[in-house]
């Protein structure tokens, strides 16, 4: 589904991912963890080309990720993404947000929109929030509806860069068990996050990423049970 | 006292049909000002380097001149050379300080634009939108209500610069107070008065801008 291969990113002389290698399987669900500065967004970025890589290529379901904009719109419809800082629209209303790409790119009605919009309102748990403007919500409604507003494209693949990491901490479940149920429907997802709890219960696998490099991958168990690189065990005794 | 009052209530009908002149012509400059100034004001963002670089020339001459001066050469530098292009005072009035407020609402709405986080234009584009589609229907919304304040101001000055426009023999309020004083040497009673409603114009227009801008930014 997505298949990147040795890739090359350099902001000014400072080379951030050096080579990486990575597929993902139609339905998988891949956490990436590493420490900060390490990658991780970048690499991220770069597959639905907000950032343009050097070298190397991506594809996404058989077509090459490239920085052409008529075929980088259509490629972006398939990929939905959410940001750590949510970055809902703030002059448009909740089911504003929803609506917007898709009765501009799809063909389809203000209502149709509208009604397919309020179901995945009702999915994320906020159908009482349809006309609210952004500013009136708290930050974990925020981010339940900037998923929303990805899935109203009805992507094939979600990038998640730190959901929750902007949340307040009893806010992050809420974002949590939206992910989990996507997870289990079967989307597609690439995730990065520092929820460890998220990644050992839902990820089929961890990528474990320092210094611009894939340095290790494998299952949860493998990843958190017994680490292999002195660099992973270093990074996840850190964190307890 | 009893004096002025009486002098004031003859003047008065003439210098507000002055007033009003002023009025149309800040309204005029400041809307199609406005919609020249968002264009320039893209442009001068723009990534073609041709549109950047025209839009940073408009901007530089205009700013760099007096607009006395351009109201001038579009009122009667142009029309000497191509007379087609004579216009009445009225007109060439609205065309040069439209063009004029046009270069310094430019850059406030590239200063508008560029405050957008740049989050906004990657949710998106991420989300499939072409750039000027982002720009479109996410971007400038937000940045034209940023620059609704400097807009107000902008708006006055206006009121105030279109004095000028008594050079080129359009009765506006400046220059129907000049006409009451060739006729009556009262210099003193009318330019108070000019005086006094050029300032109830803009402390009214200010008051209205406030409200307008309340309104508007209500969701930020
Ligand atoms: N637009 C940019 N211009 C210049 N340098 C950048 C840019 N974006 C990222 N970097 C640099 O690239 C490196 C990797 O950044 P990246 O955001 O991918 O790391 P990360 O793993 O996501 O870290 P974090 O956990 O802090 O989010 C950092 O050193 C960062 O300063
Ligand atoms: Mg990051």
């Amino acid at each position: 589904m997505i298949s990147c291969n040795n890739v090359v990113k350099t902001f000014n002389k400072l080379e951030v991912l050096k080579g990486i290698d990575l597929d993902v399987a139609p339905g998988e669900v891949v956490v990436i963890i590493g420490p900060s500065g390490s990658g991780k967004s970048t690499f991220l970025r770069c597959m639905n080309c907000l950032e343009v890589a050097d070298s190397g290529t991506i594809t996404i379901n058989g077509k090459i990720v490239e920085s052409k904009e008529s075929s980088l719109n259509k490629l972006r419809q398939d990929i939905g993404m959410v940001f750590q800082q949510f970055n809902l629209f703030p002059h448009r209303t909740v089911i504003g947000n929803i609506m917007e790409a898709p009765v501009l790119l799809k063909k389809v009605t203000k209502d149709q929109a509208k009604k397919k919009g309020m179901e995945l309102l009702k999915k994320v748990g906020l159908e009482d929030k349809v006309d609210e403007f952004p500013n009136r919500l708290s930050g974990g409604q925020k981010q339940r509806v900037a998923i929303a507003r990805a899935l109203a494209m009805e992507p094939k693949i979600m990038l998640f860069d730190e959901p929750t990491s902007a949340l307040d901490p009893e806010l992050v479940g809420e974002v949590l068990a939206v992910m989990k149920q996507l997870a289990k429907e079967g989307m597609t997802m690439v995730v990065v996050t520092h929820e460890m709890g998220f990644a050992k219960e839902v990820a089929d696998r961890v990528i474990f990423m320092d210094g611009g490099y894939i340095v290790e991958q494998g299952s949860p168990e493998e990843i958190f049970g017994q680490p292999k690189h002195e660099r992973t065990k270093e990074f996840l005794g850190h964190l307890k | 006292m009893n004096d002025f009052l009486s002098f004031a209530l003859t003047y008065l009908p003439y210098l507000l049909q002055g007033a009003l002149v002023t009025v149309e012509i800040a309204v005029i400059g400041v809307i199609f000002g406005s919609i020249l100034g968002l264009l320039v004001g893209l442009g001068r963002v723009s990534k073609n380097p041709l549109l950047s670089q025209l839009s940073r020339f408009f901007i530089w001459v205009i700013r760099g001149t007096p607009l006395l001066l351009q109201l001038f050469i579009i009122h009667f530098a142009i029309p000497s050379v191509f007379s087609a292009l004579t216009m009445p005072p009225f007109v060439s009035a609205c065309i040069a300080l439209s063009i004029n407020a046009a270069a310094y609402i430019a850059e406030i709405a590239r200063g508008a634009i560029q405050s957008i986080d740049k989050g906004q234009m990657e949710a998106a584009r991420s989300l499939g939108l072409s750039s000027s589609q982002s720009m479109r229907r996410v971007i400038v919304p937000q940045a034209f209500r940023r620059m609704l304040p400097p807009l107000g101001n902008e708006f006055i000055a206006l009121i105030k610069e279109s004095s000028l426009v008594s050079t080129i023999a359009l009765y506006d309020l400046l220059r129907t107070g000049q006409q009451i004083i060739s006729s009556t040497y009262r210099y003193m009673e009318v330019f108070f008065l000019v005086g006094l409603i050029y300032l109830l114009l803009t402390t009214v227009m200010s008051f209205i801008i406030g409200k307008i801008e309340k309104k508007v930014g209500a969701y930020e």
